[in-house]
């Protein structure tokens, strides 16, 4: 087990340290000069160039990379050209809204999607079944930032019970999260429900009905169990992404998170900003991975840990 | 193994409950104020980029950054006038190089220390240095020593003198009629040397000042809090125990809790900008005033065919710009020349361009432009100049020319119109800094500022000429007079498009009072004052609803 | 490569609405009713709502919104198919190779997949479109970037279990070279898992572009694009929210029609 768990973290650090080289490879190879983000719109050439040699854009790449790495190793990810705050302090501040709207729209995409999968695995090919079909397949295909919008529109008079916009207490966490977990939700139950699938042809759901159990307690009690491991790894990666931001529903709703900041750090073409916080969002998947990976070796005696 | 889900699956609710409400707790109210006490409630769509004076060069900044720290001299609520500030008075040497302040004995930072000249010399200091990355360097770098002092050859600047606790004298290196506008922006606040350092640069996070409001709180993304400093100088100001600004808060949702009631103070949505000026009640609670930015399609002087004055005078008849205004809603004046309005040295008898897509025809003809012609747009990806660049395509397809539209962020924007011969156009703005024409056509239209400011790459010896013997008349109507000479001869060059002046408008409750639009400044929050809330007859909110 | 047979609905329903975007989009001068640039209502500043004369109203440039829609299919098609065709071809030939060769081969490409999986896509697009000004073909090479990685991984795991199968060691006993064995032997035998996720990795490529457009980092104007359309209605949320709806739906209907597809492939090869 530990040495596997080491394998598991050295792999990990192998591949953060990629994505770190990715990500400075992008920042590097931009021809914008990042001086002018600093120093805005009316500053003179003398200006920039000092502000050239403040940040140390006249040195040699790779003595930039390692410093980066370095630095970043300790927790500092550098300051952000457009807003000279440190970085890391930026993600900090931005985190809690984006993990609250991330577990509350994980928690509702797994119970909504857990229950559409489990309706449609137990009216497999009736009506019912094909009707959640086209119902998941119309969610997984509805853009995001749509659904947010509609949304609006349609509680714009309501706004003062439910808030359009902004990190504002629970009821504010309502639309955003939901028009995130629906995709989302469609998605897993057409998962659980094909896993459901495979399942119920065994031979120990088979003896159980023949024991002469309801179907319904067939599902819940032996089929589900089962048939919702493999959800268990896709949810955690999900909500990895979903902890690093969500551009899309954050820009719709207003939402202080890690998301709106990646934007506003691209388009500003702030690079410290956005180098951080795709790293910070890589960090974030590699250890879902691991967890997800830990956890499924613990659920499932199966699986061997090699 | 059923149980061992089971637990999990409980830890993982455990955990998003304990998050969900570790988040929230983050977002309730902090700070109760007392009833009764004057909160005037804001809402802001952006975090506020900055409080370090130093560091801010933007309007958000600068709404709180002027009532958090104070300058030597500021100006009047709603005029260009310069009074007393943290200086009672001053003398300026006849030829505009020595300039002598008097400090008020009375001021003192919210950590409780006076302020003295040792702090002002010391904050303008900071901004020449280096380090501190300021865009404000440009306008301290005309004193004395400057240079050397940013070279790190001298301790301080020679052309400060802190002669005693009370007196500050700058010297500068040629005489500058405009240096004392110089010292009203925020970029000269005093700041306090052991609060700076002890921050460094997070000292915007903790920002003290001497001024009317100190920073109680500022939760990054999510709100802004300003209370009253109760040792301020001046006798009456601020009016408001507090600011609240919430944050992340978009247009749209302003304007819906200003309906509501729960904002005070709200820029008006395109949206419903119509509908607010057919309705009598809310329009009265409008308040409005044409800003001194001048919006511009900028043409590259050098770069065939914009070379030719006739290509150039024909894209100033082909843009429709009573059509861009209609788009923002009214909210702009047709721009007829260089100088916003209410700009000292502003000439109302300037004519323009008409628009008159036959007349572009026929010089674009004359000039030997084909029908077809592609020239690219340089602009921002920013949703209002897309819509602004795509009626200027529609009004330019008229006259048989396809313009290309090419959105970049700001960076690459700015990297291009000061290379030479890469944007041939460019859409932009300026706002003046200084109420002085030399703001505006001096720093925009001579050869100096060619690779900074000047990115037409407009070149005329006569212009140059003038602007050099402009800028140092410190008579005010000679001075004038002078470059309303200059800016006919530019807009007969037509190196831009003129297209419009921003009109801002905000909109109050009805117990909101006290708000002053500067013509170049945010409105000052020390001026504006409450009273009950209700008390001024009916309230704003509920019954729009229903009328819609 | 598909095993022939009846179609299924799914395949029905999804073919019926890809067929006629293409149709839209390849007709799209014929059928639109204007011209989707110019103005050619005077609603400057403030949308008209839907009429007899322009259906899906006018927008704040005085523009047809139906007209817009028509031609917005355009770009969509263009940079979703193209964007899946360049992102299947190089995912297809990293998992092959990695699946086929095994070793260092395996080892770098899988690697490399990783790592680029690791990365949040949506960003990275961002980032790389912003820093590359955002143009018909850079939307499209930024979005395929993102997108292969899933492909490479499944084609390998296709590929493995394929390398141990007898008809491919028999091959391989006989002499056969690794470029015929991979092109005649494995390859015909994952295809409907490609078509599969072909289809499925339209919607997804389709997505992305809306994402990209709404984010204002997609096709420049005038071009009309969906995203953007939504994007640039936004604002009239309150007064004119028909503006939004309508190219959001469309939006809708174009992903909704590949994964259609895609779902009838699946269940053609496992009817399940």
């Amino acid at each position: 087990m530990l040495h596997y768990l080491i394998k598991r973290i050295a792999f990990g650090a192998l591949v953060l340290l990629g994505a770190s080289l990715i990500t400075f490879c992008i920042a590097f190879v931009i021809p914008a000069d990042p001086a002018v983000a600093i120093a805005g719109v009316k500053a003179d050439p003398h200006t920039l160039a000092t502000i050239r040699t403040q940040l140390g854009l006249d040195r040699p790449l790779y003595i930039q990379y390692v410093r980066y790495v370095w630095r970043a190793l300790h927790g500092d990810l550098g300051r952000s050209y457009a807003r000279r705050q440190s970085v890391t302090g930026l993600i900090v501040a931005r985190f809690p809204a984006t993990a609250a709207l991330a577990v509350s729209a994980m928690a509702l995409s797994l119970i909504l999607g857990t229950l559409g999968g489990l309706v449609a695995g137990a009216y497999r090919g009736r009506a019912l079944d094909n009707l959640l079909l086209i119902a998941s397949l119309i969610l997984v295909s509805i853009p995001v930032f749509w659904l947010g919008t509609m949304f609006l529109v349609g509680a714009a008079a309501h706004f003062r019970w439910l808030p359009l916009g902004g990190f504002d207490g629970m009821r504010s966490l309502l639309m955003p999260s939901l028009a995130l977990a629906l995709g989302s939700a469609g998605y897993y139950s057409r998962i659980l429900q094909a896993n459901l699938a495979e399942v119920v042809g065994q031979d120990y759901i088979r003896a159980a009905r023949a024991k002469g159990l309801s179907p319904v307690r067939v599902m819940l009690r032996h089929a589900l169990a089962n048939a919702i491991l493999p959800l268990v790894t896709l949810a955690g990666l999900d909500f990895a992404g979903l902890l690093s931001g969500v551009v899309l529903t954050e820009t719709v709703f207003n939402w202080p998170g890690l998301g709106r900041l990646a934007f506003e750090a691209v388009f500003n073409l702030d690079i410290p900003l956005i180098m951080g916080t795709v790293l910070f969002s890589a960090f974030l998947i590699v250890a879902a991975n691991l967890v997800v990976d830990l956890l499924y070796a613990w659920l499932d005696p199966r699986t061997h840990l090699a | 193994m059923r149980g061992a889900l089971r637990t999990v699956l409980f830890a993982a609710f455990a955990g998003a409950l304990a998050l969900t409400i570790g988040g929230c707790r983050a977002d309730l109210p902090a700070d109760s104020f007392p009833s009764g006490a004057a909160v005037l409630r804001l809402a802001l769509a952006d975090d506020v980029p900055t409080l370090d004076p130093a560091a801010g060069y933007d309007a958000a900044s600068w709404e709180f950054e002027q009532v958090l720290y104070d300058t030597l001299v500021r100006y009047a609520a709603d005029s260009n006038e310069l009074r007393p500030d943290l200086a009672l008075s001053w003398g300026i040497s006849p030829d505009a190089t020595v300039f002598t302040f008097h400090l008020r004995h009375d001021a003192s930072f919210t950590n409780g220390r006076q302020v003295t000249s040792a702090d002002v010399r010391y904050s303008i200091e900071r901004v020449i240095n280096p380090k501190t990355r300021s865009q404000g360097v440009q306008y301290f770098l005309p004193l004395l020593g400057a240079a050397d002092f940013a070279a790190g050859r001298t301790p301080h600047a020679r052309g400060i003198e802190t002669p005693d606790p009370y007196t500050i004298i700058f010297r500068l290196d040629k005489p500058d009629p405009i240096f004392l506008h110089k010292l009203a922006m925020p970029f000269a606040a005093a700041v306090p040397k052991e609060v700076v350092e002890r921050w460094g640069e997070d000292f915007a996070r903790h920002a003290v000042g001497s001024g009317p409001f100190m920073l109680k709180q500022w939760l990054s993304g999510q709100r802004l809090i300003l209370v009253k400093n109760p040792h301020y100088f001046l006798s009456g100001l601020p009016k408001l125990d507090a600011v609240v600004a919430l944050i992340g808060v978009n247009e749209e949702l302003q304007w819906l809790k200003f309906e509501a009631g729960e904002i005070d103070i709200s820029s008006i949505p395109p949206a419903e900008f119509t509908y607010v000026m057919k309705t009598p009640r809310l329009k009265a609670l409008t308040i409005h005033h044409v800003t001194a930015v001048t919006s511009y399609l900028g043409m590259n002087c050098q770069m065939p065919p914009f070379n030719d004055v006739r290509v150039r005078q024909a894209f100033n008849y082909a843009v429709n710009k009573p059509k861009l205004v209609a788009i923002l809603n009214g909210r702009g004046v047709v721009a007829r020349g260089v100088l916003p309005p209410g700009m000292p040295g502003y000439d109302p008898d300037i004519s323009g361009y008409a628009y008159d897509p036959a007349k572009a025809r026929r010089l674009l003809e004359e000039a030997g432009v084909r029908a077809g012609f592609a020239p690219v747009v340089w602009l921002t990806s920013d949703p209002t100049m897309l819509v602004l660049g795509q009626s200027i395509q529609q009004d330019l397809a008229l006259v048989g020319i396809n313009l290309v539209l090419k959105p970049v962020a700001w960076g690459p924007l700015l990297d291009a119109v000061r290379e030479p011969h890469t944007a041939e156009l460019f859409l932009l703005g300026w706002g003046a800094d200084f109420p002085d024409p030399q703001n505006f056509l001096e720093v925009l239209f001579s050869k100096e500022q060619w690779g900074a400011n000047n990115d037409t790459f407009y070149y005329d010896p006569k212009v140059q000429e003038l602007l050099t013997e402009a800028s140092v008349v410190a008579d005010p109507k000679r001075r004038y007079e002078l470059y309303q000479q200059i800016q006919q001869i530019i807009v007969n060059d037509a190196p831009w498009v003129f297209l419009y002046h921003p009109v801002a408008y905000v909109i109050r409750q009805p117990w909101v009072h006290g708000i002053r639009l500067h013509p170049l400044r945010p409105a000052r929050l020390d001026y504006i004052y409450v009273t009950a809330r209700g008390a001024e007859g009916e309230q704003t909110s509920g019954e729009t609803n229903q009328t819609r | 490569m598909i095993r022939a047979g009846r179609l299924n609905w799914l395949e029905i329903v999804g073919g019926t609405i890809a067929l006629s975007l293409v149709v839209v989009a390849l007709f799209a001068p014929v059928i639109a009713p204007h011209d989707p640039t110019r103005a050619v209502a005077q609603t400057f500043g403030d949308p008209g709502p839907p009429s007899l004369a322009f259906p899906c109203g006018t927008d704040q440039l005085g523009r047809d919104v139906l007209s817009r829609l028509i031609y917005g299919a355009r770009v969509s098609l263009i940079v979703g198919l193209s964007a899946m065709a360049v992102a299947m071809t190089v995912g297809v030939a990293a998992g092959l190779c990695a699946g086929f060769f095994g070793g260092w081969t395996e080892m770098v490409l899988m690697r490399l997949t990783d790592v680029m999986l690791t990365l949040p896509g949506l960003l990275l697009a961002m980032a790389f479109v912003a820093i590359l000004r955002p143009s018909l073909l850079t939307i499209l090479l930024v979005i395929s970037l993102v997108s292969w990685t899933g492909v490479a991984r499944v084609v390998r795991a296709e590929t493995l279990s394929m390398t141990n199968r007898d008809f491919v060691l028999a091959a391989r006993a006989l002499g056969a070279s690794a470029g015929r064995l991979m092109i005649r032997h494995v390859m015909p035998n994952i295809m409907p898992t490609v078509v599969v996720m072909a289809a499925l990795s339209t919607s997804g490529t389709l997505l992305l572009d809306a994402g990209l457009s709404f984010l204002g980092l997609g096709v420049p104007p005038p071009t009309p694009s969906w995203g953007r359309m939504v994007e640039e209605s936004q604002i009239y949320f309150r007064t004119a929210p028909w503006l939004a709806f309508f190219p959001g739906l469309a939006i809708l209907y174009a992903v909704l029609g590949f994964n259609l597809l895609g779902y009838g492939f699946l269940r053609r090869r496992n009817p399940q």
